[in-house]
């Protein structure tokens, strides 16, 4: 059962990839819902006797590389970090897969999309459920994969290709950190699997250069500041995609291994706090951009860069099953958002920008409710999930006295996710309407293949808080902290601020409040792009093209090389040729002088 | 010893006549003519001085390989004239590499 969990997407993957023109649209959509969903049910069960019971599982598979000083094994560990990651990923793959039947049904490649969400649960659960770092990064090289593979599904948009190609090169970055740290690791240690690593460590100035690469593959893969600019691009593709991978998945990934690898972080308090800091910035800035963004997904997907950066945060505060339990309850509402905002665009005939919504709430009751859902949840409001998991991580940074400014920064941003949630709520169901004709006519809600998965994970958004918040923290209790009433009230006041200011910023909302200046530099992200294209890329490129490509490869190498070489023996044979000049007494002379060479050395030998 | 040096010397004269001769085929045939000589009679002072035949017998030979070679290059000669009109030397460059 632990293997089929693992292999069940990878056989739907491979049956609606390889089969998918024998089994079409309705066989492959049908095929790979059923069987990742079966593949989810088994993950409960699974579930049920990790936490609840306590019992861990290691499996043996196989020898993979045997070198004299390096032994990797094919092997897989369910722990408590894995089977809460296994609820996440099957979960919410299943649901989404569900959903992209009715979402992407007019779509001829419905079994190619099929085929690779599959794949794409597959290599999540390789990265989840490995039990050393070198398998774990064929699931994380993997999930990059299929990321490029599902932004690029409409592979005829130039600015899918664009995105799909920028988000690959990102995580390149951050892979690279990754397999460094991994080196180190091996070079440090000498084992590469969790149960011969965790034990051996000991304090030493490696572990802070392994934590910090490990931190800038986070970085990289969980769209940290710096590396983040592909998650907004990243929504050129298709909704489910986004759900999926961009919201609740891959990106958590790198969030994972920090989680993973906390008792390496124990030994580096250097990095921890840089991974305090990394995240809290990122929570700050993400929000600042979410409030002013007029496309309904990239405010979703801002959001989720800057609960990521809260995850992150988490773990900069040395407790990282805080931040396991935010991957849980935030995956669960974030897919709700995501879906319903595909639920949204799907009912406005693929209409993304906030401007041109409004009063949609007496077409898409329904979808409106659970967006509330959604957006309650992930505002923090008390007694939905995101309200347990983010209560808890602003409390635990308030107790984390070297860096208090990482507490007021979190409780900021947990003030702007409350107002862009429900700014995104005001402007797309409540305001007045700015639709077209034809997508007013249009507005009615979508089957319940597309609905039931939403009413699923609203449900999910409101109980998995409070279910699942004994069962994360199964060996011991959840971390209590010793904060005073104002602090534990502090995210409470603080989201419910931000929902009411929606409301009385209501008729100034939609058109900028702030100076121009400052709502340009919000929209524009910060001007990220625009500062790494100007400074590091064209930099990059301009010295590329001088330096290595016009001067080492088409100058030194070239004029060495087949250029230089070629022009030098046809010159010199030129002037060989040029002895041959049909002048018979020079024919002569020439004998003669031979002659009297070799004749000098016969005579002196 | 005088005998070596004239012959070296009608040697010499050969050569250069060779190589300097710029105009005409004939000087150049005339001083091919001169080399074989200048070994004539090379071959025929180490007869006279070493009391061997063997020099004489290659002097008669070498004679009438000189009278064969001069046939056959006057005949070429005739035959280039023909052709193009002129025998001289630096004419004759048109195989040139």
């Amino acid at each position: 059962m632990y293997l089929l969990v693992i292999l069940i997407p990878l056989l739907s993957a491979v049956g609606s990839g390889l089969g998918g023109r024998y089994l079409g649209r309705k066989g492959a959509g049908l095929l790979s819902s059923v069987w990742v969903l079966v593949s989810s049910l088994l993950s409960f069960v699974l579930c049920y006797e990790i936490l609840i019971n306590g019992s861990t599982v290691y499996i043996e598979l196989g020898r993979w590389i045997e070198s004299d000083l390096l032994i990797t094994s094919f092997g897989l560990q369910f722990d408590m970090v894995t089977a809460v990651m296994l609820i996440v990923v099957t979960t919410i793959s299943g649901l989404v897969h569900v959903y992209s039947t009715s979402y992407m049904r007019e779509d001829p490649h419905l079994p190619r999309f099929m085929s690779y969400l599959s794949l794409f649960t597959f290599f999540m659960l390789i990265l989840v459920t490995s039990n050393n770092y070198v398998q774990l990064f064929i699931g994380w090289e993997g999930v990059g994969l299929c990321s490029y593979l599902l932004i690029n599904f409409w592979f005829t948009r130039i600015q899918a290709n664009k995105a799909a190609i920028k988000a690959m090169l990102i995580n390149r970055i951050g892979d690279i950190g990754l397999m460094l740290a991994i080196i180190l690791i091996w070079k440090e240690f000498g084992a590469v699997d969790y149960c011969s690593l965790f034990p051996a460590l000991s304090p030493s100035s490696a572990c802070t250069w392994i934590c910090i690469l490990l931190t800038i593959g986070a970085i990289g893969k969980s769209a940290q500041l710096g590396l983040h600019t592909w998650l907004p691009d990243a929504m050129e593709g298709p909704t489910p995609v986004s759900a999926l991978i961009h919201a609740a998945t891959m990106v958590t990934a790198g969030v994972f291994l920090i989680i993973r690898s906390a008792p390496l972080f124990d030994y580096s308090p250097t990095a921890t706090i840089i991974v305090g800091l990394v995240g809290s910035l990122t929570a700050f800035f993400a929000a600042t951009v979410g409030l002013v963004q007029s496309d309904i997904k990239k405010v979703i997907a801002y959001s989720t860069c800057s609960q990521l950066g809260y995850m992150v945060m988490a773990c900069g505060t040395y407790s990282c099953l805080s931040s396991l339990y935010h991957l849980l309850t935030h995956a669960f509402f974030k897919a709700l958002l995501f879906l319903g905002a595909g639920s949204i665009i799907h009912a406005l005939l693929d209409e993304q920008d906030l401007r041109k919504m409004g009063g949609i709430i007496r077409g898409l009751p329904l979808t409106y409710v659970l967006m509330l859902i959604g957006s309650l949840s992930l505002a923090g409001f008390p007694y939905l999930s995101g309200f347990y998991s983010k209560d808890l991580i602003l409390e635990l940074t308030y107790n984390n006295y070297c860096l208090i400014s990482i507490y007021w920064l979190a409780s900021i941003t947990a003030f702007l996710t409350a107002f862009y949630s429900f700014r995104l709520i005001y402007l797309s169901f409540v305001s007045k309407p700015n639709l077209t004709r034809i997508g007013a006519q249009h507005l009615q809600e979508a089957d319940w293949n597309l609905l039931g998965p939403l009413l699923v994970l609203a449900i999910g958004s409101i109980l998995v808080g409070y279910i699942a918040q004994n069962m994360v923290f199964a060996p011991g209790v959840r971390p209590l902290p010793l904060v005073p009433t104002i602090v534990s009230l502090a995210p409470v006041i603080m989201s419910v601020t931000g929902i009411l200011l929606v409301f009385i910023l209501r008729p100034y909302i939609i058109y900028y409040t702030t100076h121009p200046s400052i709502y340009g530099f919000l929209f524009y992200a910060w001007e990220f792009n625009q500062i790494a294209n100007y400074y590091i890329g064209s930099t990059v490129w301009k010295f590329g093209h001088i330096v290595s490509y016009r001067t080492i490869d088409r100058g030194i190498l070239e004029i060495l090389g087949p250029t230089g070489i070629a022009q030098f023996m046809v010159n010199r044979t030129k002037e060989l040729s040029n002895l041959q000049s049909g002048l018979v007494f020079n024919y002569a002379l020439m004998i003669l002088v031979g002659t009297a060479i070799a004749l000098k050395y016969l005579v002196v030998n | 010893m005088s005998y070596l040096i004239l012959s070296i010397v009608i040697l010499l004269i050969g050569i250069l006549g060779i190589i300097l001769n710029r105009s005409n085929l004939i000087i150049m045939l005339m001083c091919v003519e001169l080399v074989l000589l200048a070994s004539t009679i090379l071959l025929l002072f180490e007869s006279r001085v070493l009391y061997t035949l063997f020099g004489q017998i290659f002097a008669i030979i070498i004679l009438t390989v000189a009278a064969a070679e001069s046939a056959i290059g006057l005949a070429i000669m005739v035959n280039y004239y023909r052709l193009r009109g002129t025998i001289a030397v630096r004419a004759l460059n048109l195989l040139r590499g």
